[in-house]
């Protein structure tokens, strides 16, 4: 029963404890540590343990693309296998549309997985024995759908990426985008609400990727599934994500909106990712604007959605603070043109 | 001794290996020095013995007895499957059966694989062996299926249940190294004499590489399709037998590949209890009655057959085309038409006589090259044995004789040899190499006693030594516990002879084979010789290998030496060029800019970097020396393989299981401190 108040997925306290006996060491750590994550997790470590993930809470919203990024070794991989329950988790809730998935039978598991989850992998995980056809009609083969059944979904789907005349075709004749497309494929054969993407795009050469970013993000619009992406890449994190959570060492460091994360990282390790990133192409005139009336006589039409690069190449000549438009037309509020400039300054500290 | 670790005092502390030397030279001299005193130091006295083996026989007696009645029960099921592939295979007319294989080669492997199935199954036939072959052939049809079905069961479960993999694979490891012929003995109690007997072994045998290969291939199945099969939702049957298992197909065939080439091995071996009428049992008949030519013969259908079946079997493992099923129709059709036909005149396959002059012919030839090459041909022999092969089994000391050396070998000889070995010993620590002189120095020391009477703390500290240098106390321990086991069960004896001669093979195989591998390597014509070769004695039945040595050089234990060789050095020489050849080529690339020679880059770079693998080719040669030591006990040699083909001919399980436990145990240790020194130099490079 979702409504529309229930997270799709909602973490609380997860904790991924890799080690034999991690379950009664984790409690142990909590109670020593009077439930602090970080001292927890040091103990944790001292003994021998990893700690994979630590104390993750987040919440991935009806809709929402939710992209976790992280350094490879930051328990990105590991945090969504705990979701989608590939790992068992070792302590905290998962609620999947609000049912807790820690710990629940191999038999709500697989209901679950037929019916609910999509996932596309890194190195595709596509079968080497099956056409692209039987790849993606897989996932039904499995609930018992009929062959004719199945091949026709598969169809929809093959067509929804891009892949028609290739169904016969074997994985091992696919290029990388093309196998990629078959992933996608497959994970959405069963129109799945929740979509799991771990890396899918790292493993092909940057012309194909962004080529499938574009095509994802198309996908995405139409579908509007509630995603959770792992990438370690923070153009493409920026680039797709409706909000962005950064992992380092285990630990969820910081949750934000793209801006927020390239304005306000809320640390050097977060702010050392976003050094590189083109800041003018990222955020929004909205993030800079102030609300006060002192206006100069020029209007060159900013508006809230515009990024600052745009911004500032229609005020390059002007001094004084000019209007902001919102949507409709509407003046909202100032931006002052040394404002814009200072934004993009890189940080040097 | 004093002045040895004086002499480089500068350099403080001794390395474990020569410490571990040190220790082994000095238990050997006094061993050595107090061997008029007390014998019991040199030679474990008889009455220390424990009756070991007869223990073992009669607890397995006890035990076999207990389990009889349902291994006959087994054994019984077992004949109906057997008669029935034996009536098939015996009564189908020979062209139909030719072009089943025929047209089964072309369904594999195209027009190559049709034409190998045509020609071998011709060559049967002309050889009036067919009787027998479809005999041989019946068991491993019937043998095969038991083996794959028991090792793929046998595999899943390890992957399946991961407690019980480690467990599986310590007994995999063990009916490796247990030689062929030991587990015929129980299983002559248990089922009787008969064919049965030798398919039950060749199933046993069989199955463990078919688990092994079932195992790896489904380890080895990338971790993301595992992934992908669970998130699609299916049950861990659907996932198992819908993903995994087709995922790891290429390895799994690589398994039935083995699986078959094992099963025809162990039927041929199996003849020794038979006087059943297959191929094996002709081949060791006409070997007995010393008919050559015609054992020649039936040895090249067992090659015939070996061929065949790897070579289509290993197309299995590759990825295949798909060849136009129209042609096996054809192929059969034409077959049937063809036997319809001239179904009067068709030859009786057992009376076809065309290749008989060839015997013949293979026998007078030999007849004549034996003549004509005898002197030379007993030269080689003699002076192997006497001059190489003696003194390495009874010593300098014994083996030195007027009648063969022209002098006799007197005390102060061995005090000469022995103060040359000091001296340099002495020279070399000078140098800076004292484990290598010292290493030197126990060699000569045994080159004088002979690894037949080698003093058993001497043997025992010296194992010791070498397991701790190669992995610590816990080798040590181990390989110290195993052969006290030996010691004193009363094999000490025979597995010391097992040892010379296995030792002395695996030494000539290193030596020959590491250079051929290295010539191989460096330059690539040879390669293309030797390749075919490697491949063919590879595929030979152990078996096989008795046959030419035989026919020249007559029963011996010069003969089985170079049976031993001739199936032993295959994995030395193909490790060895294997590792040479896949220097990373950044490496060489960098050699050969910084201006190094090609004989600098093949000892700077090339030799350091491929230790490991020809280490574990070491290894793999050592294994391969111990399995054929069994099969030459046939043609004569003294030891442990001895007393396992005796315990067979006289079913006595205790001597039987006991040797081959010994020689396993041999195999075992020599296997762990070659894989422990090959980690030690992987760990070195950062592999």
């Amino acid at each position: 029963m979702t409504d529309a108040n229930t997270p799709a997925i909602a973490c609380q306290n997860l904790w991924q404890v890799f080690g034999p006996g991690a379950e009664k060491a984790l409690t142990d750590a909590l109670s020593r540590s009077g439930n602090d994550a970080d001292k927890a997790a040091t103990d944790l470590r001292e003994h021998g343990f990893i700690p994979a993930v630590q104390d993750a809470n987040f919440e991935v919203r009806e809709g929402e693309l939710f992209v976790i990024m992280g350094l490879s070794g930051s328990g990105k991989s590991t945090l969504i296998r705990c979701i989608s329950q590939l790992l068992p988790g070792t302590g905290g809730e998962i609620r999947v549309d609000g049912e807790n998935v820690i710990g629940a039978s191999k038999k709500v598991l697989t209901d679950l997985r037929r019916k609910k989850l999509g996932m596309v992998f890194q190195h595709f995980g596509l079968f080497p024995h099956m056409t692209v056809a039987e790849n993606v009609a897989y996932p039904l083969r499995v609930q018992g759908v009929s062959k004719k059944e199945r091949l026709a979904r598969a169809q929809e789907v093959i067509s929804l990426v891009g892949l028609e005349g290739r169904e016969d075709s074997f994985p091992r004749q696919l290029s990388g985008g093309q196998r990629q497309r078959v992933g996608i494929a497959r994970s959405l054969a069963v129109n799945p609400d929740i979509w799991f993407l771990d890396e899918p795009f790292s493993a092909l050469d940057p012309l194909i990727r962004r080529q499938l970013q574009d095509e994802f993000l198309r996908i995405q619009a139409t579908l509007k599934k509630s995603i959770v992406f792992i990438t370690h890449d923070i153009q493409e994190a920026l680039k797709l994500a409706d909000r962005i959570a950064i992992m380092r060492d285990g630990k969820i460091v910081q949750i934000g909106t793209p801006t927020d994360i390239v304005l306000r990282p809320v640390d050097d390790y977060v702010r050392e990712f976003s050094k590189d990133v083109a800041k003018g192409q990222h955020a929004k005139v909205a993030s800079v604007m102030r609300d006060d009336g002192e206006r100069g006589p020029d209007d060159p039409g900013l508006t809230t959605s515009m990024t600052l690069d745009a911004a500032l190449a229609h005020c390059m000549e002007l001094y004084e603070p000019v209007p902001v438009r919102d949507a409709d037309g509407n003046i909202v509020g100032t931006v002052h043109p040394s404002d814009l400039a200072a934004a993009l300054q890189v940080d040097e500290t | 001794m004093t002045a040895v670790t004086d002499t480089p005092a500068q350099q403080v502390r001794l390395t474990a290996g020569a410490q571990a030397a040190l220790i082994t030279v000095i238990v050997g001299a006094v061993c050595l020095a107090l061997e008029g005193v007390a014998p019991w130091l040199v030679k474990w006295p008889a009455a220390w013995e424990l009756p070991a083996t007869q223990w073992v026989g009669a607890f397995l007696d006890w035990f076999l007895n207990g389990i009889k009645p349902a291994m006959r029960l087994f054994s019984d099921l077992m004949t109906y499957p057997m008669n029935a592939a034996n009536y098939v295979l015996g009564n189908t007319p020979w062209p139909i059966l030719i072009s089943i294989v025929t047209a089964l080669g072309w369904y594999l492997g195209g027009l190559p694989m049709a034409a190998l199935g045509f020609i071998g199954l011709s060559f049967v036939l002309a050889s009036g062996y067919w009787a027998e072959s479809m005999n041989t052939l019946a068991l491993v049809a019937v043998s095969v299926p038991v083996a794959l079905i028991m090792g793929g069961a046998i595999g899943i479960l390890a992957n399946e249940v991961p407690r019980v993999k480690s467990f599986v694979q310590a007994v995999l490891d063990i009916m490796q190294t247990v030689p062929t012929f030991a587990y015929l003995t129980p299983l002559l109690l248990l089922f009787g004499f008969g064919p049965v007997v030798g398919l039950i072994a060749s199933a046993i045998y069989a199955a463990p590489p078919m688990a092994r290969n079932v195992m790896l291939g489904l380890e080895r199945v990338e971790s993301e399709i595992k992934e992908a099969a669970i998130m699609s939702g299916g049950t861990r049957l659907q996932q198992l037998f819908q993903v995994e298992i087709p995922a790891a197909t290429t390895q799994i065939m690589v398994g039935v590949n083995q699986c078959l080439m094992a099963a025809l091995s162990m039927v041929i071996i199996a003849a020794v209890i038979g006087g059943f009428n297959d191929i094996g049992w002709e081949v060791l008949l006409t070997m007995r009655k010393a008919q050559f030519g015609e054992s020649l013969m039936a040895g090249l259908v067992i090659v015939v057959f070996a061929v065949v079946i790897d070579r289509m079997s290993g197309t299995l493992a590759t990825e295949r085309k798909r060849y136009d099923s129209r042609v096996v129709w054809a192929m059969l059709g034409f077959a049937v038409l063809f036997t319809a036909a001239f179904w009067a005149w068709l030859p009786n396959p057992s009376e076809l006589t065309v290749l008989d002059p060839m015997a013949g012919a293979i026998d007078s030839g030999l007849t004549a090259f034996t003549q004509a090459n005898g002197p030379w041909l007993d030269a080689l022999k003699n002076n192997s044995l006497f001059y190489v092969l003696l003194p390495l089994r009874i010593g300098l000391d014994q083996a030195v004789l007027p009648f063969t050396w022209g002098f006799q070998w007197t005390p102060s000889m061995s005090w000469g040899l022995f103060a040359v070995g000091a001296a340099i010993a002495l020279l070399m620590a000078w140098r800076g190499h004292l484990t290598g002189g010292l290493v030197v120095l126990i060699l000569i020391g045994m080159l004088e006693t002979g690894i037949g009477n080698l003093p058993w703390p001497f043997v025992l500290t010296g194992a010791a030594a070498l397991g701790w240098v190669a992995g610590g106390w816990r080798l040590a321990a181990l390989s110290v516990g195993l052969l006290c086991t030996i010691l004193v069960s009363g094999l000490w004896e025979r597995a010391l002879l097992s040892l010379y001669l296995s030792g002395a093979a695996v030494f000539f195989c290193a030596v020959l084979g590491g250079l051929i591998g290295l010539a191989s390597a460096v330059w690539s014509p040879v390669w293309t010789v030797v390749r075919p070769i490697c491949d063919m004695l590879q595929t030979i039945p152990l078996f096989v290998f008795l046959i030419p040595v035989l026919m020249v050089f007559q029963i011996g234990e010069f003969s089985a030496f170079l049976a031993i060789c001739a199936y032993a050095i295959v994995p030395m020489i193909r490790y060895t060029r294997h590792g040479l050849v896949n220097t990373p080529e950044e490496m060489m690339e960098a050699a050969i800019s910084s201006g190094a020679t090609e004989w600098q880059i093949m000892r700077d770079v090339r030799a350091p970097y491929a230790a490991p693998t020809i280490l574990l080719g070491l290894n793999q040669t050592i294994l391969y020396a111990f399995a054929m030591l069994v099969i030459a006990a046939l043609i004569g040699t003294t030891g442990l393989g001895q007393s396992i083909y005796l315990a067979l001919g006289q079913a006595d399980v205790g001597l039987g299981i006991s040797a081959g436990a010994a020689m396993a145990i041999l195999a075992l240790i020599a296997d762990r401190m070659v894989q422990g020194f090959a980690e030690e130099r992987r760990k070195a490079l950062g592999l």
